[in-house]
């Protein structure tokens, strides 16, 4: 549930900032959410990656959507893969990895170990 | 533990932003361009316009701008100062990454994009003086009153446009290759013009003429390479009729130094540049008003490098074809006239052989004395690389374009380059001018003040005045000067002079009832000075005054016809001396069927014809097969024209140059046309058995609009019939940019036009490539020229420019 939670978190803080702040903004939003989610490390970078990468998706599916793909095509096609769907694959996984390796370290900080 | 997890994971994250965040090599910014937030999904447009006010700085009133269904914009603004401004902005925000692109190339800085790759391209820029030439010119705009509005203003718009660019609206190119635009300058202006005037210059061919008259002598000279092939009408044909003083110059002996030269790394413009321009008097149309037409055929790509547009202004009235980064309108129309331009073709371009001191190359000899040799570095910054600086020897010629450093073959060999694009010159008034136009008397006025690129400007009123003039600055030339590279010790070999402007060709409503050019011969014999270019158009020109001499109530559709006309006439007159001297007994089987299709074949190069196919591809085997003798790796030479080949084949089928040197047997044309037969049907076999699919010409031909860089998936293939010596003169990358149909109705103009593009240079707007299809079945889009209470009703969107508050 929590891994839930963090997802949409970081997806909707990550939103926020790149709706005024440069791409790499999302490494802050995800930094942040995973500092405070405070997570495992496994657990928070797949948190950072999916929220991200899903978000990257979202967006990127929903212009291609309005632009009947006039753009897409064109440049997965400028790609050596020459295949939209991969185009799609790349963005979200460009996305999903810094925002994957952002979310791990902010975790890092204040995630502590179960003593048993 | 703890705080070696932390670093290695900070510092996987940071690597990837950086890594993410820039170029590497061919490769975008994959972070920044993959965003949606930010990069080319941003670029993606939806099928839709809004209407909106935007705030320009400097406007001194409002200003409206309706886009109409082609998105072509209806600019009416208050005054010049602000027209201009605002055509500056609106033309940016369609095509703000071409211009800078074309201006970057055009200065020799297309390194800085792309890398050290283009740096032999952009030091041969440089090297030409290209530079040289756009400051100079800058010098005359800044100089007068009206020619400084226009660019200033022109200027101050498109960079309104580029201040209100965030890093997510930054255009695609941008974005693709990793860098963001510069403010743009009345320089870049200049150079824009400078770049146009040099694709439509430098066919000139001094070294490959110098060495064909050392090789083959002076008689053979004139039969391979002719100045005058003596087809068809000049454009001015006014035989005698030359009633002025012409200047006279001493008659001295030509120098032309004595050694061969070698092959230079220069890319002559394609010869598949040309145009065609006519003028219908209202005697031979249906209305009884004039008819105007204009298509000029250059390299076709996209972004487009025409811009449609309307501009309206107290005053100020007119609509055409623009080029991205030129204030006014080159080739339309306004309410009282239109006008339209082909290439003159005039050589205006000499090279002459420079004698330095001394290796230090400080000074060079002029009539006995030594001259010091001014030395420019110029700095290249290079993308990904360190700044290159190189120093170019300027003479008072020009500068030196290949020596030690650059492609130069020996010290004894520096050629100073002389071009009369390099000298000052006002092009802009003149459009200025012919915008605001209302007679044939401003259109005179107009065209003093231009100096180059030489034109053919085809003019027509509403009046019913039509005209032709040959407009540009000629130096007076000997018998021969110009044809090969001079002895530039003597001054005696320099431009001493230049051909009076009301001595130029040109004449006004002649008795035929139209003027036509087609980059012809300008004049014949008759006119008082020596004439000489790179080439002269043989057959597009005879067709169109073929079928303007039968249009007696002419329309805007024959006029449209006649643009879109595939009749092959070179095939015409050639394909029956082609097939009389084939033996039909050495066929094999497909060349029977090939020799069949080409018999029954009709002589149009339409998109289905076969015939078409087989005749091109057996012309392309043939000509570099007789004119083995030029393939030299080492020397520059160059082919005769298709006309004086064709000639010879006919009539001298014995010459030596029909021999292959490479054979110990010697051939005739009879011989070479058998071959080069069986040569052009294998090639079309092959083609068959690759695509597999049958040769109809538009698929063989396979014309193609490329993108500036030369991305295959933002080009376009298109089925489109002629070829370059056809009036719808599209061969594989060259062709009609632009085609306009103007009638001068006395109850208002009409005018139609299209071109092989959009109005958008975006790759992800619907205006990006719309026009291609229609442009291909040769359909037109009519130009609404209207008020702005017209235009209201039937755009897509208006912008509201408005004076900025700030």
């Amino acid at each position: 549930m929590k891994f839930v939670a963090q997802i949409l978190t970081v997806a909707l803080v990550c939103l926020a900032l790149q709706l005024f702040l440069p791409w790499w903004s999302l490494a802050i939003g995800a930094f942040v959410v995973g500092y405070l989610f405070a997570m495992n490390g496994w657990a928070s970078f797949a948190a950072g990656l999916l929220g991200v990468g899903l978000l990257w998706f979202g967006m990127a599916w929903y212009i291609d959507y309005t632009t009947q793909s006039i753009l897409t095509t064109k440049v997965a096609l400028m790609f050596p893969t020459k295949n939209v769907p991969l185009l799609f694959l790349a963005t979200s996984l460009i996305g999903g990895l810094v925002g994957g390796f952002a979310s791990l370290t902010g975790s890092a900080f204040t995630y502590k170990k179960r003593k048993w | 533990m703890k705080i070696f997890k932390i670093s290695l994971s900070l510092l996987i994250t940071a690597a990837l932003i950086y890594a993410l965040d820039r170029s590497w090599g061919q490769i975008p910014p994959l972070g920044r361009f993959l965003d949606p937030f930010g990069g080319f999904w941003q670029n993606a447009e939806r099928n839709s316009t809004s209407s909106t006010t935007l705030e320009i700085p400097g406007l001194t009133a409002e200003v409206s701008v309706y886009y109409d269904s082609m998105m072509i914009p209806h600019i009416y603004a208050q005054n010049e100062e602000d027209l201009f401004r605002a055509q500056g902005y609106v033309t940016a925000a369609h095509r703000l990454w071409q211009m800078e692109f074309q201006t970057h190339a055009g200065a020799g800085r297309i390194s800085e994009i792309i890398g050290a790759a283009a740096l032999d391209f952009d030091r041969t820029q440089r090297r030409l003086g290209m530079m040289y030439a756009s400051e100079n010119a800058l010098k005359l705009m800044d100089g007068d009153p009206i020619a400084k509005k226009m660019v200033d203003n022109y200027t101050a718009g498109i960079n309104a446009y580029i201040e209100s660019l965030t890093p997510k609206t930054l255009p695609f190119e941008y974005k693709l290759l990793g860098y963001e635009p510069e403010p743009w300058t009345n320089l870049k202006c200049a150079i824009l013009l400078k770049n146009m005037a040099k694709t439509l210059n430098m066919g000139e061919k001094d070294f490959e003429m110098t060495n064909a008259l050392h090789l083959f002598g002076k008689e053979t000279l004139n039969l391979l390479y002719p100045d005058m092939e003596g087809v068809g009408d000049p454009i001015v044909d006014n035989t005698g009729k030359w009633s002025f003083k012409p200047v006279q110059l001493d008659t001295v002996p030509l120098a032309v130094p004595s050694e061969l030269l070698a092959k230079t790394p220069l890319e002559k413009p394609n010869k598949d540049v040309g145009s065609n321009n006519w003028a219908l008097a209202g005697s031979r149309t249906a209305t009884g008003s004039p008819l105007l037409c204009n298509d000029p055929h250059l390299n076709l790509s996209l972004p487009s490098i025409w811009y449609t547009i309307h501009l309206n202004a107290p005053g100020y009235n007119s609509m055409g074809a623009s080029l991205p980064g030129a204030p006014a309108v080159i080739s339309g129309f306004n309410d009282s006239i239109a006008w339209g331009v082909t290439n003159a073709q005039r050589d205006l371009v000499d090279w002459y052989k420079i004698q330095m001191k001394d290796t230090s190359n400080n000074e060079y000899l002029s009539d006995g004395k030594w001259k010091p040799v001014r030395k420019v570095v110029e700095a290249f910054k290079v993308k990904g690389g360190a700044t290159f600086y190189d120093t170019i020897l300027y003479t008072h010629h020009g500068p030196i374009v290949y020596d030690k450093s650059f492609h130069g073959e020996s010290e004894q060999s520096l050629h100073a380059f002389r071009w009369v694009s390099h000298d000052p010159s006002e092009e802009i008034l003149t459009f200025y001018k012919l915008n605001k136009g209302k007679n044939h008397g401003d259109y005179m006025e107009a065209l003093n003040h231009y100096s180059s690129p030489a034109q053919n400007f085809v003019f027509a009123a509403a009046n019913g005045d039509i005209a032709m003039r040959i407009q540009g600055r000629y130096p007076v030339r000997r018998t021969d000067e110009g044809r090969f590279v001079l002895d530039g010790t003597k001054t005696q070999n320099e431009w001493r002079a230049f051909i009076p402007n009301e001595q130029n060709v040109m004449y006004k409503n002649p008795e035929r009832g139209f003027v036509s050019s087609a980059n012809q011969y300008p004049a014949d014999a008759t006119y008082p000075y020596y004439i000489t270019a790179s080439s002269w158009e043989a057959y597009r020109n005879r067709r169109i005054n073929q079928v303007l001499a039968t249009l007696t109530k002419a329309t805007p559709a024959d006029m449209m016809k006649l643009q879109f006309d595939n009749y092959n006439l070179k095939a015409a007159e050639s394909l029956p001396t082609f097939i009389s001297h084939l033996d039909t007994m050495k066929l094999n089987a497909t060349e029977i069927a090939a020799l069949k299709t080409l018999r029954s074949w009709d002589y149009y190069n339409n998109i289905d014809s076969e015939g078409a196919s087989y005749y091109e591809a057996w012309w392309d085997a043939l000509r570099p097969m007789i004119w083995d003798e030029m393939n030299n790796d080492k020397l520059a030479l160059d082919y005769p024209t298709t006309f004086t080949t064709i000639k010879l084949i006919r009539e001298q089928p014995t010459l030596s140059f029909f021999d292959i040197v490479s054979t110990p047997a010697k051939e005739t044309a009879k011989e070479l046309l058998q071959k080069s037969f069986s040569e052009g049907v294998a090639a079309i076999e092959k083609w068959k058995a690759e695509k597999n699919k049958s040769p109809r010409w538009a698929d063989f031909k396979d014309s193609y609009i490329g993108h500036l860089l030369r991305q295959e998936p933002l080009s376009v293939h298109v089925e489109h019939g002629g070829n370059h010596d056809i009036v719808n003169a599209n061969s594989r990358t060259h062709g009609p940019s632009w085609r306009m149909v103007v009638s001068l109705e006395k109850t208002g103009v009409k005018a139609w036009g299209i071109y092989p593009g959009g109005q958008s240079g975006n790759p992800g707007s619907q205006y990006y490539a719309n026009m291609i299809a229609y442009w291909a079945k040769g359909k037109y889009f009519s130009l609404p020229f209207v008020d702005a209470s017209q235009i209201s009703s039937r755009s897509i969107a208006v912008h509201k420019l408005n004076p900025s508050t700030k």
